[in-house]
């Protein structure tokens, strides 16, 4: 193995990680908080009412939780960093349309109300997320794909 | 071959969703998780306080107002020494006007006085607790105390003061509060005025001190 071939698993392992690991503490915070908390952030985007906002909230941090968990112990990789960048990506447009709007956001709901950023920065935040999700979805260093030996 | 490979990758997802489901549920249950911030009204004590106390409280709960004494008087003591934030947790199954009592007290608080409207309201539980119509007695004790009482009822029926009554009984349920008053003291549980003054007699112990 080279040393760029290396530099290259070395880094997809670490961005595993790091989305994985921010998906894996995005999910527990909330899951761990009244659902009616982040029910009420997701109102806020005027997107849904009141009802299905609060079984998204009851859903989404454990969907969350499973599919950062998946991503960075790497099984299913690709199909996990594929459902991620998905999940992104619908967030991202919760985001833009919010900041189109210009709506009075106090808490976007990404990390329960432990502390909230601007949109903006959140936005920013989940492309790089996005960005890194290009090497996790390669990274097999570590993973259990590769112990299985599955190529998935 | 695929088939094997995939079916055992599938196990392994399901042994780490099944493990970090019941992690996150024990969790739960044994209160680990971040309490969400309380109002400036009903927080009270320094920040950085090595008592840190959370009070799940009814206002029309009789041991409620007992404990309420004993905490009143612990912090007269202990002042500097305990930080402590009220939460809302009206039985509403069994005292039909609690709701009502936590939203205006949390109103009378943006109005500055929500030391004092709680108290009052502790002390005439028994004219309004039970009472068949809303009590008159809630607009009495806020023109006693020179509250804005229109400003005060727009304010209680407002979403924002519903919903911040509500999460508190949220996260009430969420962290398995069943009765009234509960605490939860430096993390640890007391469920009313007994087990609250059994924490208290230990404070000295925990604060190093000898009073």
């Amino acid at each position: 193995m080279n040393e760029r071939t290396n530099f290259k698993e070395i880094l997809g392992l670490l961005a595993r990680l790091a989305v994985g690991g921010v998906f894996v503490y995005s999910g527990v915070i909330k899951a761990m908080s009244p659902a009616e908390e982040f029910a009420y952030a997701i109102e806020s985007y005027k997107v849904i009412g009141a009802g299905p906002a609060l079984w998204a909230a009851y859903a989404v941090p454990w969907i969350e939780l499973y599919a950062g968990l998946l991503l960075a112990f790497g099984i299913f990789t690709r199909r996990s960093a594929l459902f991620i960048a998905a999940m992104l990506v619908f967030f991202e447009l919760l985001l833009g349309q919010a900041w189109l709007r210009h709506l009075p956001i106090t808490s976007c709901g990404c990390f329960g109300s432990a502390g909230s950023n601007s949109i903006g920065r959140e936005f920013m935040q989940n492309l790089a997320l996005l960005v890194l999700l290009w090497p996790a979805a390669r990274s097999r260093r570590l993973s259990a794909d590769e112990t299985v030996g599955a190529d998935v | 071959m695929t088939i094997a490979k995939n079916g055992r990758l599938a196990l392994l997802a399901f042994a780490l969703i099944f493990i970090s489901t019941l992690s996150v549920l024990l969790a739960r249950r044994l209160n680990m998780g971040p309490m969400s911030p309380v109002p400036a009204w009903r927080t009270f004590g320094p920040e950085n306080a090595a008592i840190q106390i959370y009070e799940f409280t009814d206002f029309a709960c009789p041991a409620c107002r007992g404990a309420s004494e004993t905490l009143t008087e612990t912090l007269r003591v202990y002042g500097g020494d305990i930080r402590l934030r009220f939460k809302h947790y009206p039985l509403i199954h069994i005292h039909p006007w609690s709701m009502h009592a936590a939203a205006y007290s949390d109103c009378a608080g943006e109005q500055g006085k929500f030391t004092e409207y709680a108290e009052l309201l502790f002390a005439t539980q028994e004219n309004w607790g039970e009472a068949k119509e809303e009590p008159a007695i809630f607009g009495e004790l806020a023109l006693k105390l020179k509250l804005d009482w229109p400003k005060m009822q727009a304010c209680a029926n407002s979403p924002e003061a519903i919903r911040r009554v509500k999460l508190d009984m949220a996260e009430g349920d969420l962290k398995g509060v069943n009765a009234t008053p509960t605490f939860f003291i430096n993390g640890k549980r007391s469920v009313g005025g007994g087990q609250l003054l059994d924490k208290v007699r230990n404070f000295d112990n925990l604060l190093g001190k000898k009073r």
